[in-house]
């Protein structure tokens, strides 16, 4: 390798990290830091009255106590029932678990305000299926639940947002070592104990990483919260910003802020927490040649469990998912569910509306121009923090985990106070605030995907191509990229599909040309048009499920959610 | 210590035939080895000793209690049979410390505390692991958590203990002393081994007995010196040790190799057509013109030996010469050959 091309490679590292950093600091840190300098200065110095004000107004702080208590909730119920879950599909011979697994993953492609749109069909007071079911089965007078609740929203979210805890403590269970249980077996323990003292144990730091998934999300969740709990006047941190959003005056927007910042840092502060405790704590465990699960035998419990987990599946799943698709073909709401009451004419006249179809084009636009966008700053990130040992490789790899960790809710606040024309740049209701916000929060998807392919792709099989008398670029091109191709489809979809059906961000951002799909649903669930909501929402699960598929064919079946 | 029947066992995992009625009494207080490549179903059979797999058919009896049995449909949890284990990946639970690892099968059986302490130390001792107790596997050598590995199957005192490859992720250095302190607990506890492993020279140094594994497939289960010096089959001859197949034809008296153009005298059971295997280190090289002649081909110096590739015939042998005798030869020179030991598997059973 001769002087030059080495200066030249120099130079273009330079350039990427200048480019990739510039973008990251530019949407990501500035407005972040914005948004803390608005909520704390009050024409020139700072002061904490703002925060007084905002919090001393018993509704803010009434939403303030809701967030925190319904986010606690949903993180202990769904560590109570992943857990059980996780261990039975991953360590036990449970019938079917290779479907139960995909079932319960699946969950998390089902935009969470579309699973509250449906459990409002199945439990509203007045006309939820299962209410009058239960009601005319058991002679009710009156319907037993109601979904206008905080239990409504607890359950709501539970079952979308367990998804994050069983995901990260199954994947903690396949990876764990099966010896270190079978030498607990052996030393004399019974399953129960050997499930008690070592496997829960061994679990705890993926069983804790997962909870604080679960917590942030629950916390930071628009959606459910919106549809769910703002009709029994039950309010959230994010409903109250967007509220204040909503008003459009200087004030509301500065109010708004010190509820942001809150949910900011509490939220990337656990974050951080999480990872730094458990980055320390976790166990290596050095894989056996064989590593072949040794399955728990359930013995007589084994038809009992299955049931149990099978219903499960159906209550989370496959209920709320027929009760959609029922309602999007009912000719007459007011009457009963009958093949004769069943039309194809809502899905019809929906997609003959230009109006519905702009917002799917809008929706589709956005996130395609994201999802690349975001695929080639990602390729760009993740090889400078993998493959190189500049100083600052790691920064532009932060931020971008800054911004997945940060609320959308407080991305899209921020976004407005930074880009409405304050340091020159004026992105108000345009598309490209829409993608600057879900490239900002979704970034962090393709970065981690990719890097975690290119960890796999051993510095040697570059070094192998450079000495065989490639340029840099050749060997990126020959070697590097092809094997990290799949990784990279697979950032792509990961990016596309949160963006396609995004909902919170979109819902302060958009404008009257890009109202995005999310917020045509949302506006049609609050102004009462359930079956036209149905039926886009199934287009949107069928896209997104779409989407998956193709991802797992292209990817080879290395990824898919 | 107790005495373990294998009865006719076999494991079926779907289509595949992992082990294939594997019958054997390992003796009380005997160090069994079953050695074999990659694959051939080694820790298969030591897992259903152990109770973590049920075999298809057969049965399995440790001391007088019956523990597993295919056709009877008895089958006793690893937890009840009570037996000492060492896992290939050491399975050292990483948020114990030392202490807590080994005296976790005490704590199982729920005894006081000093009991549980003297017992662990005593252990810690055994495998020279004092001073390590409050140390968490994290902090420990690859060695390190090997010996905290064996403590914790030794500390019940069971009455058998069973070792799955337990030094292949070891350097070789440690490995070799390894072998020797495995083998002198052994002795000084007076316990049942049973010690599954695919390094043959690992097997010969420790084992009383050898069982000799191939494709599911007992082949042959001899002391060491048997296996190596008689082995039952060309599969066993060729897993142990090296050795030169050379096709050849037997009569009363004679064993004739035709591709060599030589014969030899030696008094045959079997006529007809066979298969001798030679040893590298049973051919005797020599520079004077006597015997059987060929020509070094490439020739490896090895430090206490040169190992030669001798071209005789149509066929190239392999031929060790220890010592410096053949250090100074080139490729090309001319030798002289004489076989002195070889192992004849008759082609076909001619009697
Ligand atoms: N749980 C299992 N399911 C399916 N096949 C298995 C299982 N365990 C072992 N096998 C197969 O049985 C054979 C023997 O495996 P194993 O006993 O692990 O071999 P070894 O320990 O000698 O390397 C292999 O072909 C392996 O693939
Ligand atoms: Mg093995």
């Amino acid at each position: 390798m001769n002087g030059q091309t080495f200066f030249s490679r120099f130079d273009t590292k330079w350039l990427v990290i200048a480019c990739a950093v510039t973008v990251l600091v530019l949407f990501t840190a500035l407005p972040m830091l914005y948004l803390i300098y608005r909520s704390v200065v009050v024409e020139g110095s700072v002061n904490l009255e703002n925060y007084r004000v905002v919090y001393s107004n018993a509704v803010n702080f009434r939403a303030f106590v809701n967030t925190f208590k319904v986010s606690l909730l949903v993180t202990g119920l769904s560590v109570l029932i992943t857990f059980p879950l996780a261990w039975l599909v991953g360590r036990t011979n449970l019938p079917g678990k290779g479907f139960f697994r995909t079932l319960f993953v699946a969950t998390y492609m089902i935009p969470p305000y579309v699973g509250a749109i449906a459990w409002i069909q199945l439990l509203n007071p007045s006309v939820g299926y299962v209410n009058t079911f239960l009601m005319a089965v058991f002679g009710l007078t009156q319907a037993p639940f109601n979904i206008y609740s905080m239990g409504g929203m607890i359950w709501c979210m539970t079952l979308f947002y367990s998804p994050f805890a069983f995901i990260t403590i199954s994947r903690a269970m396949e990876k764990m070592d099966p010896s270190l249980e079978e030498a607990s077996r052996i030393a004399g323990a019974s399953p129960l104990k050997t499930l008690v003292r070592v496997t829960l144990p061994l679990m705890l730091p993926s069983v804790i990483a997962g909870g604080v998934l679960v917590f942030i999300n629950a916390g930071s969740s628009f959606g459910i919260p919106a549809i769910v709990g703002m009709p029994a006047q039950i309010e959230v941190l994010t409903t109250r910003i967007v509220t204040y959003v909503y008003m459009g005056t200087g004030k509301g927007i500065r109010e708004a802020t010190a509820l942001a910042v809150i949910l900011m840092v509490v939220a990337n502060g656990l974050l951080y927490a999480s990872t730094f405790l458990l980055g320390k704590k976790e166990y290596v465990t050095i894989g056996g040649k064989s590593m072949r699960p040794n399955l728990v035998d359930l013995g007589r419990w084994k038809w009992p469990v299955t049931a149990l987990v099978a219903a499960y599946g159906f209550v989370s799943v496959f209920l709320p998912l027929g009760s959609i698709l029922v309602t999007s073909m009912l000719k007459s709401m007011s009457r009963p569910v009958s093949f004769d009451n069943l039309t194809f004419s809502t899905w019809k006249t929906v997609v003959n509306n230009t109006g519905y179809m702009d917002c799917l084009g809008t929706s589709f636009f956005a996130a395609t121009v994201t999802a690349t966008v975001a695929t080639v700053v990602a390729l760009f990130i993740a090889y400078l923090a993998v493959k190189t040992r500049t100083k600052g490789r790691a920064v532009p790899d932060s931020l971008a985990t800054l911004g997945g960790a940060t609320p959308s809710i407080v991305i899209a606040l921020a976004l407005i106070i930074t880009f409405s024309g304050e340091f020159g740049l004026n992105l108000y209701s345009t598309v490209a605030i829409l993608v600057v916000s879900y490239l900002v929060k979704y970034l962090t998807m393709s970065v981690r995907t990719i890097s975690a392919s290119l960890t796999q792709v051993h510095v040697s099989l570059e070094e192998a191509a450079l000495s065989s008398g490639a340029s840099w670029l050749r060997a990126m091109k020959d070697i590097v990229l092809p094997l990290v191709s799949p990784s990279i489809i697979a950032g792509w979809f990961l990016v596309f599909m949160p963006s396609f059906y995004e909902l919170t961000m979109s819902i302060l951002l958009y404008g009257s040309k890009t109202k995005t799909i999310g917020v045509l649903l949302y506006e049609m669930q609050t102004y009462a048009d359930p079956q036209d909501a149905s039926v886009l929402a199934i287009v949107i699960l069928l896209i997104v499920l779409g989407g998956n598929l193709l991802l797992r064919k292209l990817s080879r079946g290395s990824v898919g959610i | 210590m107790a005495e373990v029947r294998i009865k006719a066992v076999s494991k079926i995992f779907g289509d595949v035939k992992a082990v294939n009625a594997f019958d054997t009494v390992v003796k009380d207080g005997e160090f069994v080895s079953i050695l074999g490549p990659s694959g051939c179903g080694k820790t298969t059979m030591l897992r259903m000793i152990a109770g973590f797999e049920r075999p298809s058919l057969g049965e399995i009896w440790i001391g007088d209690e019956l523990v597993s049995s295919a056709e009877s449909g008895v089958f006793l949890a690893p937890e009840k049979r009570s037996i000492g284990m060492v896992f290939q990946s050491y399975a050292v639970w990483p948020h114990m410390n030392v202490f807590q690892n080994v005296a976790y099968p005490l704590t199982i059986k729920n005894l006081n505390k000093e009991e549980i302490a003297r017992r662990t130390n005593r252990v810690l001792g055994l495998v020279h692991l004092d001073g390590y107790a409050e140390r968490f596997p994290n902090q420990l050598s690859g060695g390190q958590q090997q010996r905290v590995a064996l403590a914790r199957a030794l500390v019940c005192e069971p009455r058998l203990l069973l070792l799955d490859e337990p030094l292949s992720n070891l350097d070789a250095k440690l490995r070799e002393s390894m072998r020797f302190e495995i083998k002198e607990l052994q002795r000084k506890l007076n316990i049942t081994v049973i010690y599954v492993t695919h390094d043959q020279s690992e097997a010969m140094a420790m084992s009383d007995r050898i069982v000799v594994m191939h494709q599911g497939v007992v082949q042959q289960i001899a002391s060491p010196v048997d296996v190596y010096e008689t082995p039952a089959n060309e599969t066993v001859a060729d897993f142990i040790g090296l050795v030169n197949f050379v096709p050849a034809e037997l009569t009363a008296d004679e064993v004739i190799f035709p591709s060599l153009g030589h014969a030899v005298k030696r008094d045959n059971a079997c006529r007809g057509r066979a298969r001798v295997g030679i040893r590298p280190e049973n051919i005797a090289l020599s520079k004077t013109e006597t015997g059987l002649q060929g020509t070094i081909v490439h020739k490896f110096y090895m430090g206490d030996a040169t190992d030669c590739r001798v071209a005789v015939g149509t066929e190239t042998l392999r031929v060790i010469a220890k010592g410096d005798g053949f250090r100074e030869y080139q490729d090309g020179d001319a030798v002289w050959l004489r076989l002195d030991k070889m192992i004849v598997f008759p082609v076909g059973d001619k009697a």
